[in-house]
């Protein structure tokens, strides 16, 4: 330091430089802040997602004895049952999920107008995606056994007669499959619905309206207008379905019973809490990381082929 | 009462985005302070730095001399109205104008008086039992605006209150808050880009552009003697016309020349044009001071484009090669679109500006 | 003229035929809930010995006692026979004992309660008459009560259920929805990954998440636990409440806080006076939503209790080990729909908004 420099020109200089980094500080500080709140979302997700999952995977590789191994997934790999869920459940997710976004999107174009006692529909379309999956599988099951609730209506009405009682049950591997499939469609399509009625209504009337004015057809502003403006909703509205539609079981196990028509989640829960052994506690551990790899793969599957990720990209820049 | 100063005052965004790049400003006593800029200006973000909503990148801001630079916005003596109102909806309107006095511990009996009075002075004394939802724009904007007043504060903000009004409310509107500022004579900044809304209000204009003062003045300094052409282009409706001339020193006379026509004026009290002899400048000329003259007066002549009647006046429109020159003509001419009319100056209220720095000549004479 | 008339035609034409599609749909979701509901109302006899089931559960039943040399006969009207039949022990004496059992059987079978002395009174009609008809209002709760009374642990189920939901709720929409205000008032690194992780991890299986908690939480000593369900559970609620939260605050302005800072407060007073009174409804949709995702869960539920399960898991166990009537089942299962169906009802527009806003 200059010692001919006055002094109350020095202490000024002191003082700013101080204040400069107080309010350095102070900005990093701010900064700081929209990280400490999501801070405990973030450690959470770490203690107990990222965490068991990490051990999950370690987990599966070891068999009884807490030997390194890769016997729980050659016994999978190796198991015929394994590869009839796989074929039984990609069955199930291709269908259902076709049908239910056809079905859904047609009665969401439909429906897409103001109606009285709209509010009160869209509770009830909300109902069958509210009602525990438990009281689905009771609902089907007391309607579809041979004397359940719909070959009683279907008697009452005199449809059928006493002989000739529909097995909706007892049918073969492709009318089971059908089943599940109708009886899915029951529970989702509303909810699907309801998504892509909120999309349409942010698309808004203005738009298709213009384009009418503008000389397309019905058809033609479907295609070239409402579907790509309602395209994020479509992709959040299938990615949900799709995971989710991997992820089908309960209902089957509480209509069929295990083993009858095999899944991948259905023969999870079997290995791990029906067969009571720790041997296969851990197949069904390994099991479950080969289902997670399944649904992740499926998801990001469907988020690159519908470029959800270049729009992420653009987004950031 | 109070008075304001910026000193230095700068806020940066990202690495590469400033809102405002430099400001000085001192704000006297009672004043009536409007800053007005185009959209993206710095304006909004000035207020919110003197209300502390923003943080300052550099510089201090003085309160009475006193510096309140980092201090929360609720010790800064200050209140504001915001561009939407920001009325809490689930406050009636006596609650919203009560929050601050509540909070500062008044007593209730005089927090009562002290709302009713503010109530009453911005005409909503009847609504104070409503819930904001059940009122109109224009009583949500007076709500805002006695909440603001309650504080009895050194220093009221406002942020473009009036933008969200009809356009006849916004006037209405304009000389109440006028009215307000002279009876409580609170020193006042108010934010708009609405040039006639500034020019009607302030006691000074501070114009912006691009996070920097471009000039402050009083109404007339920014519209007489607008300091540089964004200036002149920005006040005044319609804004100034322009003329890129050659400027040509002819002993007492002056030639200016355009690509259409030649303009020759007297060189005494413009002497200062000398130094741009033989160069380029340009001219700047409010509407209302290009003239319809007979033809053998016009300095040129040219075919209408355009009429737009304003009841008191019109509004009409040239077009001088590839550019639009707009004129005020009195309601009682007539003139239709196509016909030709021969134009004259206002010699005395014509503006020089450089064409480089787009800066106003000055003049002597002005001074 | 004729062309206006043509164009109200048609439009009341298209109006009637949206009107049909949305009964139609209307019809499709109500059929089978309606069956669900009309099973938990009939008794034993209803479901079993009726054949076409009737629809609608009866309000009561008829009864019939005559008398031969054997002794007494009950029979019980019969809808889908139009008649009376045999009900109950084939021959029965007037005596204590006899009647005491008798009178039980009609409450088990019929869900009709009598009283012994009623009965000894029709007995002596019977004497007088030959014969004798009554009828008995039903009971219509009886499947509900006697599921509780039956199944094993139903009543501590619901307990634990309740006590999951409830530390579910609390944990989700504390650390959801500072996350979610995070999300909708600040901008910062990562932030568009971040959202998407956050769904991800809702969607990832619950199951593959639960098993391998089975050794974290015995660890931590909350397996079998409510709490260590919860804290599995809200793996998922949180990601929801971060979407829901982030949407209330979101359509909360920001000048309304900054007023509030302006006007004598803090931060965090802006925040407590003004943004939080006006996210209660929402951060209660929110609350309701993360009850109905807990209250419904049975998978991860199966793989993480033991001795202390939640309601679900009873109604799955009782559904898969058959270990009940079907009308009981139902019971159960309408009883554990109900509280879903009507948060449903409340939070619908709340809903529909989220769903609108979520977007890949």
């Amino acid at each position: 330091m200059r010692p001919d420099l006055p002094a109350a020109f020095l202490s000024g200089y002191m003082m700013t430089i101080t204040k400069d980094q107080l309010s350095l500080s102070k900005e990093t500080r701010k900064k700081m802040v929209p990280y400490l709140l999501i801070a405990p979302v973030v450690i959470y997700y770490s203690m107990f997602w990222l965490f068991p999952v990490l051990n999950a995977i370690i987990e599966s590789f070891k068999d009884v004895d807490g030997i390194w191994t890769f016997g729980n997934y050659i016994h999978i790999f190796k198991d015929p049952v394994f590869y009839e869920a796989l074929s039984n459940t990609a069955f199930i997710v291709i269908f259902s999920v076709t049908i239910e976004f056809i079905l859904a999107f047609g009665l969401a174009l439909l429906i897409n107008k103001k109606f009285r006692g709209s509010s009160m529909f869209l509770f009830l379309a909300m109902i069958p995606m509210s009602l525990p999956a438990v009281a689905v599988g009771a609902m089907w099951s007391s309607g579809l056994a041979t004397r359940g609730w719909l070959n009683s209506f279907l008697m009452n009405f005199g449809f059928i007669d006493d002989a000739s009682k529909i097995l909706f049950l007892a049918g073969g591997k492709m009318s089971t499959m059908l089943l599940i499939i109708i009886i899915d469609a029951w529970t989702v399509i509303p909810f699907v619905m309801i998504i892509l009625l909120a999309g349409l209504q942010g698309v808004g009337e203005d738009v298709r309206e213009a384009g009418a004015i503008f000389g397309g057809t019905k058809f033609q502003i479907l295609r070239k207008i409402t579907i790509p403006m309602l395209k994020p909703t479509i992709t959040t509205a299938m990615i949900l379905r799709i995971i989710s539609a991997i992820q089908i079981w309960l209902i089957i196990v509480l209509l069929y019973g295990f083993n009858r028509l095999p899944v991948l989640l259905e023969q999870v829960v079997l290995n791990y809490d029906q067969l009571g052994a720790e041997y296969f506690e851990r197949i069904g551990l390994a099991l479950s990381v080969v289902v997670a790899i399944i649904v992740s793969a499926a998801a990001i599957f469907y988020l690159k082929v519908s470029g959800s990720f270049e729009k992420e990209e653009k987004q950031d820049e | 009462m109070a008075t304001l100063e910026l000193i230095d005052i700068a806020k940066r965004f990202t690495k590469k985005v400033w809102g405002v790049k430099k400001m000085d400003l001192e704000v006297e006593e009672k004043e009536f302070i409007v800053l007005l800029g185009p959209s993206g200006c710095g304006k909004t973000t000035t207020m919110r730095m003197i209300a502390g909503l923003e943080e300052v990148t550099r510089g201090t801001i003085l309160l009475d001399g006193k510096d309140i630079t980092d201090i929360p916005p609720r010790d800064r003596g200050i209140s504001m109205v915001f561009q939407n109102y920001a009325i809490w909806p689930h406050m009636s309107v006596y609650e919203n104008i009560a929050f601050s006095l509540k909070l500062k511990k008044m007593p209730g009996a005089e927090i009562k008086q002290r709302v009713q009075e503010t109530a009453d002075m911005v005409k909503i004394g009847e609504l104070l039992k409503r819930l904001p939802g059940q009122l109109s724009g224009g009583q949500q904007q007076r709500v805002a605006l006695a909440r603001a007043l309650a504080v009895r504060p050194r220093l009221f903000l406002m942020d473009e209150p009036l933008s969200n009004l009809d356009a006849k409310l916004r006037v209405i509107m304009r000389t109440e808050l006028k009215a307000i500022h002279q009876q409580t004579e609170a020193t006042s900044i108010f934010v708009t880009h609405d040039q006639s809304e500034a020019m009607s209000m302030a006691d000074r204009i501070v114009i912006m552009k691009d996070g920097e003062i471009v000039q402050i003045g009083s109404p007339d300094d920014v519209y007489f003697r607008s300091s540089n052409m964004f200036v002149a282009g920005f006040i005044g409706t319609p804004p100034s016309n322009f003329f890129t001339v050659k400027c040509e020193f002819k002993k007492e006379k002056i030639s200016l020349k355009h690509s259409h026509f030649t303009l020759e004026i007297d060189s005494i009290g413009i002497e200062e044009l000398k130094k741009y002899s033989g160069k380029e400048i340009v001219l700047g000329v409010r509407p209302e001071d290009l003239l319809v003259v007979a033809d053998d007066k016009a300095v040129f002549t040219e075919e209408v484009l355009v009429v737009e009647p304003q009841g008191s006046h019109q509004v009409v429109a040239l077009n001088l090669s590839e550019t639009i020159v707009k004129m005020i003509v009195s309601a009682e001419t007539k003139v239709n679109p196509g016909d030709k009319i021969g134009l004259g100056f206002n010699i005395k209220r014509i503006h020089f500006f450089d064409k480089e720095t787009e800066n106003r000549i000055p003049l002597i004479s002005e001074a | 003229m004729n062309n206006v008339v043509k164009r109200q035609l048609r439009r009341s034409a298209k109006r009637t035929s949206l009107y049909i599609v949305l009964v139609g749909i209307a019809f499709i979701i109500i059929f089978p809930v309606f069956f669900l509901f009309s099973f938990s109302f009939m008794s034993d006899y209803e479901t079993y010995s009726e054949w076409p089931k009737p629809l609608v559960p009866s309000f009561k039943a008829n009864f019939m006692i005559d008398k031969n040399t054997e002794g007494y006969h009950l029979f019980i009207f019969n809808k889908s026979e139009d008649g009376f039949m045999p009900f109950g022990p084939l021959v029965f004496a007037n005596n204590e004992k006899d009647i005491d059992s008798l009178r039980k059987f009609i409450k088990l079978q019929s869900n009709c309660k009598i009283s012994s002395q009623k009965i000894v009174e029709y007995l002596k009609v019977v004497d007088n008459n030959s014969r004798v008809e009554f009828s008995i209002k039903k009971d219509l709760l009886a499947n509900y009560i006697l599921f509780f009374k039956v199944v094993n642990g139903a009543p501590k189920a619901v307990l634990n259920s309740l006590m999951v939901a409830g530390a579910t709720i609390l944990i989700s929409l504390s650390i959801g929805g500072l996350g979610g205000y995070a999300f909708a008032r600040y901008f910062f690194k990562g932030k568009n990954i971040l959202k998407l992780s956050v769904l991800f991890v809702r969607m990832f299986p619950a199951v593959s998440l639960a098993i391998p908690m089975v050794i974290i939480l015995a660890k931590m000593g909350l397996y079998d636990q409510p709490l260590g369900l919860s804290l599995v559970y809200s793996v998922g609620q949180i990601s929801m409440s971060i979407w829901i939260t982030a949407s209330v605050f979101m359509s909360i302005p920001v000048s309304l806080e900054e007023a509030a800072m302006i006007f004598g407060t803090s931060k965090v007073g802006a925040f407590w006076h003004v943004t939080l009174p006006l996210a209660l409804p929402g951060l209660a949709a929110c609350a309701m939503y993360s009850f109905i995702g807990s209250w419904n869960e049975v998978i991860a539920a199966v793989v993480l209790t033991q001795f202390n399960p939640t309601f679900p898991v009873v109604v799955y166990k009782a559904l898969v080990g058959s270990q009940g009537q079907i009308n009981l089942i139902t019971a159960g299962s309408v009883a554990q729909a109900l509280p879903a169906i009507i948060f449903t009802l409340i939070i619908r527009k709340y809903i529909i908004q989220m769903w609108g806003g979520v977007k890949v």
